[in-house]
C-alpha cells in the first residue's frame, strides 16, 4: 500500500522535472529496458560481476585465515593490529587511484581496490569473532586431548560460522560498492564505468537505470545464495526447525 | 606483576611492527626504484614537510585543504548524527512514520555511495550542498536505523519502576530512557564518523573544490605518485588521529559503569 | 497455639494505631481474554486493609494477580471495580500518598551510582535538593550500604542491589512500601539473612508494609497479618493474625505450627478448586 503510494508520490514529482535530470519510475523502466535490450550491456555487467566475486572470495579467504590466526594468537595480533588499523583507514577512493597508478587500466587494479578494503574488514569481524568464542568448550576439548587439526574442525569453526556468515553477506556486499568505484577510476569498462560516463554527460535517468538495476542484481543475489543457504547451515538451530 | 611486563611487551611489538612497515616500504621502493610507482617514506615526509611549507598548486597552502576537509566532515557528521537520532526517535514514537521509513531506509542502505555522490553533484551542483547532501544521504538513514533498534531494546521494567516512584517524562527520558540508548548511539557515532569522512573524501574527488579528496584527484590527474601518496597518508594520519585518539577516550569514559562485570563488546 | 484468627485491634503491634494506611474494597479487575468473548477476571471483589506501622504480606501461588494487585495500588495499573485509598501519613503536602516500591528484581539504573539512584526517585517525588545527602547517608546506612556511594550497581552482589532497592524506597519516607516477593530471586542464605535484616530496617524506620509472597513461611515469619489468596480467579480466600511477638525466630514452634495450619488449608483451598 505504502509502496503504491510512494510510485505515484514519485511519478508526480518527476512531471515537473526532465527526465534525464529527474526520471520518474516509468521513464526509468524504459531506460533499464533499453540497456538490457542490449546484448553488449550484459558483457559489462559480466565484467563487474567477475571482478567482485574475485575480490570478495580473495578477501574471504585470506581474511578469514588471518583473522583466525589473529584471534588466536596475542601476539600476531598485537603486532598486526596497527596495520589492519591504518588499511582500513584508508578511503576506497584512494587505493583505486593508486591501483589505477600502479596496474594502469586492467583487470588488476579494481580487484586489488575490492581486496585492500575487503580483506582487513573480514580480518576484524573474524578476529573479534574468534575472541569471543566459548572458554568453556575450548577447555573441554582440551580435557578430552583432542588435536589441533580436531578443535579447529568441530569446535573452532563451528562456533565462528555465524560471524564467517555475517562477514560474508557484508563483504559481498562492500565489494560490489567498492567495485563500482573502482571501475569508475579506470577499468575501462563495467558498470561504474557506465555510471561515471552517465555522471560527465549529465545523464541522470541513464545513469539511475545502471545504477539501480545493478543494485536489483546485488540484492537478488544477497536474498537467493545467502537466505538459502543460511537456512541449510544454521539447521541445528531452534528457529530453523520445522 | 604480568600487566606491567605484558604492556611493555605490546608497546614493543606495536612498535617493532610499525618500524618494519616502514622498513618494508622503504626496501619495495628501493627495489622498484622509480619514484612514479613506489616513492620511499623519507621521500614522502620530504613532500610532506614541503607542502605543508609552500603555496601549492591551486594558490592555496596545504593547510587550508586540510582545514576545508576537517571542517566539511565535522559539519557532515554533526549533521548526519542529528537528523539520524531525530529520526530514529520519531520513528519509535509514531508507527506511521515506522512504516513509510521501514521500506525507505534499506532502499538507500543499498545503494553505494558513489551513486549518492554523482545524484547529490548533479542535483545539488558542485557545490558544498551537493557534498553535505551526498553525505547525509548515506549516514543519516543508517543512524536512524541503529537508533530506532536501540528504542525498541530498552528494558521496560525500569521505565515501570519510575513511574511507580511518579517520576515525570522529562526525568524519565533523561535518567532512564537516553542512557539506555547511549550504547546504540556510541556505535552509530564510531561507525557514522568512518563513513562520513570517506564519503567527503569521495565528494572532493568528484565535485568539490579545494579539500584534500580534490588533492587527491589533482595529482592524480597529473600522475604524479609522490603527490598522492603524501596526501594519502596526511589523510590517514589525521583520521587515525580522530578515530583512535579522541573516540576510543570518549566511549571508555562513558561507559565506565560497564565495566564493573561485563567487558564493552568492540563497537 | 493459636486461637481462630481474629481481627482484635488490642493484639496489634505496639506503634501500630488503628489508622488504615491502605483500604482496598471490592477491587475487581479484568483483562480482555485473547481470542474469547468476554474478559478474564484476574483480580475478584478484593478486600483488605493494612493499619498504620503494620505488616501485611498476601500470600498466594505464582501467577495469581498479587503483583497485579500491588501494582493498582501503586496506581499504575487501572481497575475496573471497587476503591483503593492509600491514606496519607499526616504532616505530607496534599493528599497523594507517598509509595516505595520494591520490585522482585532491584530495578536498578546500572549507569548511574548508588547514591544517584537515590536522587532519583527523590527528584522524581519532589523531594528539597538540600535533603539528598542527609536521605541518602541515613538509608545506605540503615540497609547496611554506608559508604558505598560512589559505587555502581554492577558492582554490588545480587543481595546488595535488593538492598539498594529498599533504600531507595525508605529514602523517600514512603506511607506505605510495596514490596512485590523481593527476595524470591536470591539464593536461600541470602534470603534468609535478608528476611532478619528486613526486620531490623523495619524496626528502625517503623514503615507500614504491604509484602506480597508465595511462600507461607516468609509471611508467617515477617508479619503481623496474613492475607491468603487463592488462583484464577484471585480472591482472598483467609486472613490469618500472627500473634508472636517481636524479636521472632524462625524455629518458634508457634510459628511453626500456624505455617502447618495454613498450608493445610492453602491446599485444602486449591483442591476445592
Amino acid at each position: 500500500m505504502t509502496l503504491a503510494l510512494g510510485l505515484l508520490a514519485w511519478e508526480g514529482i518527476s512531471k515537473f522535472f526532465l527526465p534525464v535530470i529527474f526520471p520518474g519510475p516509468l521513464e526509468l523502466l524504459d531506460r533499464i529496458f533499453a540497456i538490457y535490450s542490449d546484448p553488449a550491456s550484459y558483457r559489462v555487467v559480466g565484467q563487474s560481476l567477475s571482478r567482485i566475486f574475485v575480490g570478495f572470495i580473495i578477501s574471504m579467504l585470506a581474511g578469514t585465515a588471518f583473522g583466525i590466526l589473529m584471534g588466536l594468537k596475542r601476539d600476531v595480533e598485537i603486532f598486526f593490529d596497527s596495520w589492519i588499523m591504518v588499511l582500513l583507514t584508508v578511503p576506497a577512493v584512494c587505493w583505486a587511484f593508486l591501483s589505477v597508478l600502479w596496474f594502469g587500466i586492467s583487470e588488476t587494479a579494481p580487484i586489488l581496490t575490492i581486496v585492500l578494503i575487503v580483506f582487513p574488514f573480514v580480518v576484524m569481524n573474524i578476529w573479534e569473532g574468534t575472541k569471543a568464542l566459548e572458554n568453556d568448550l575450548i577447555e573441554m576439548g582440551r580435557v578430552y586431548k583432542a588435536d589441533r587439526p580436531l578443535m579447529l574442525r568441530k569446535v573452532l569453526i563451528p562456533q565462528l560460522t555465524p560471524y564467517i556468515f555475517s562477514s560474508l553477506r557484508i563483504a559481498l556486499s562492500l565489494s560490489w560498492k567498492i567495485a563500482l568505484v573502482a571501475e569508475a577510476f579506470g577499468a575501462g569498462s563495467g558498470v561504474g564505468q557506465e555510471l561515471i560516463n552517465w555522471f560527465q554527460d549529465t545523464r541522470v535517468d541513464m545513469m539511475l537505470a545502471w545504477g539501480a538495476s545493478f543494485m536489483i542484481v546485488m540484492v537478488l543475489i544477497d536474498r537467493l545464495v545467502f537466505r538459502v543457504w543460511e537456512r541449510r547451515v544454521f539447521a541445528w538451530r531452534p528457529q530453523f526447525a520445522t | 606483576m604480568k600487566g606491567r611486563a605484558d604492556g611493555v611487551k605490546s608497546a614493543a611489538l606495536r612498535a617493532a611492527s610499525i618500524a618494519l612497515l616502514l622498513l618494508l616500504w622503504s626496501v619495495a621502493s628501493r627495489l622498484v626504484n622509480d619514484p612514479d610507482v613506489l616513492p620511499g617514506p623519507l621521500e614522502i615526509c620530504r613532500i610532506i614537510a614541503t607542502d605543508l611549507a609552500t603555496v601549492g598548486p591551486e594558490g592555496h597552502s596545504a593547510y587550508f585543504d586540510i582545514g576545508i576537509t576537517l571542517a566539511r566532515i565535522m559539519i557532515a557528521f554533526v549533521a548526519s548524527m542529528l537528523a539520524g537520532i531525530g529520526i530514529g526517535l520519531a520513528m519509535a514514537l509514531s508507527a506511521a512514520l515506522e512504516r513509510v521509513l521501514i521500506a525507505v531506509i534499506p532502499l538507500l542502505l543499498t545503494m553505494p555511495s558513489i551513486l549518492m555522490v554523482f545524484l547529490a553533484v548533479m542535483w545539488f551542483g558542485f557545490s558544498e550542498v551537493g557534498g553535505l547532501v551526498a553525505v547525509m544521504a548515506v549516514v543519516t538513514p543508517y543512524v536512524a536505523v541503529n537508533i530506532f533498534q536501540g528504542t525498541k531494546a530498552t528494558d521496560k521494567s525500569l521505565i515501570e519502576m519510575g513511574v511507580t516512584f511518579k517520576a515525570r517524562t522529562p526525568l524519565l527520558i533523561r535518567k532512564v530512557y537516553l542512557p539506555q540508548l547511549m550504547p546504540y548511539i556510541f556505535s552509530a557515532f564510531r561507525y557514522a564518523f568512518g563513513m562520513t569522512w570517506k564519503v567527503v573524501a569521495l565528494a572532493e574527488t568528484f565535485g568539490l573544490k579545494y579539500g584534500i579528496g580534490y588533492m587527491f584527484f589533482f595529482w592524480f590527474g597529473q600522475f604524479n605518485m609522490t603527490q598522492v601518496l603524501a596526501w594519502i597518508v596526511i589523510f590517514v594520519v589525521l583520521m587515525l588521529i580522530l578515530e583512535h585518539g579522541v573516540f576510543a577516550r570518549l566511549e571508555r569514559r562513558a561507559f565506565a559503569w560497564r565495566d564493573a562485570r561485563r567487558r564493552p563488546s568492540l563497537a | 497455639m493459636m486461637s481462630a484468627p481474629t481481627m482484635s485491634e488490642q493484639t496489634a503491634r505496639p506503634g501500630a494505631s488503628i489508622l488504615t494506611a491502605v483500604a482496598v474494597r471490592n477491587l475487581t479487575k479484568t483483562f480482555a481474554a485473547p481470542g474469547a468473548a468476554g474478559r478474564f477476571t484476574v483480580l475478584d471483589a478484593i478486600t483488605l486493609s493494612v493499619g498504620e506501622g503494620e505488616f501485611v504480606s498476601i500470600v498466594g501461588p505464582s501467577g495469581c494477580g498479587k503483583s497485579t494487585l500491588l501494582n493498582i495500588i501503586a496506581g499504575i495499573e487501572s481497575h475496573e471495580s471497587g476503591a483503593v485509598m492509600v491514606g496519607s501519613r499526616a504532616g505530607h503536602a496534599g493528599s497523594q500518598a507517598r509509595i516505595g516500591y520494591v520490585f522482585q528484581s532491584p530495578r536498578l539504573l546500572n549507569w548511574l551510582t548508588v547514591q544517584a539512584n537515590i536522587e532519583f526517585v527523590l527528584e522524581a517525588q519532589n523531594i528539597p535538593r538540600p535533603r539528598w545527602q542527609e536521605l541518602v547517608a541515613k538509608h545506605l546506612a540503615l540497609v547496611g550500604l554506608a559508604g558505598q556511594e560512589p559505587n555502581y550497581p554492577l558492582n554490588l552482589s545480587g543481595g546488595m542491589q535488593q538492598r539498594l532497592a529498599i533504600a531507595r524506597a525508605l529514602a523517600i519516607e514512603p506511607d506505605v512500601l510495596l514490596m512485590d516477593e523481593p527476595f524470591s530471586h536470591l539464593d536461600a542464605i541470602t534470603a534468609r539473612k535478608m528476611r532478619f535484616d528486613l526486620l531490623d530496617i523495619l524496626a528502625k524506620a517503623r514503615t507500614t508494609i504491604l509484602f506480597v509472597t508465595h511462600d507461607l513461611s516468609e509471611a508467617v515469619f515477617l508479619s503481623d497479618r496474613v492475607y491468603m489468596m487463592s488462583i484464577r480467579p484471585a480472591r482472598i480466600f483467609k486472613e490469618v493474625r500472627v500473634d508472636v511477638s517481636r524479636p521472632r525466630r524462625p524455629e518458634d514452634s508457634r510459628i511453626l505450627d500456624l505455617e502447618k495450619t495454613l498450608v493445610r488449608e492453602f491446599f485444602g483451598a486449591l483442591e476445592a478448586k
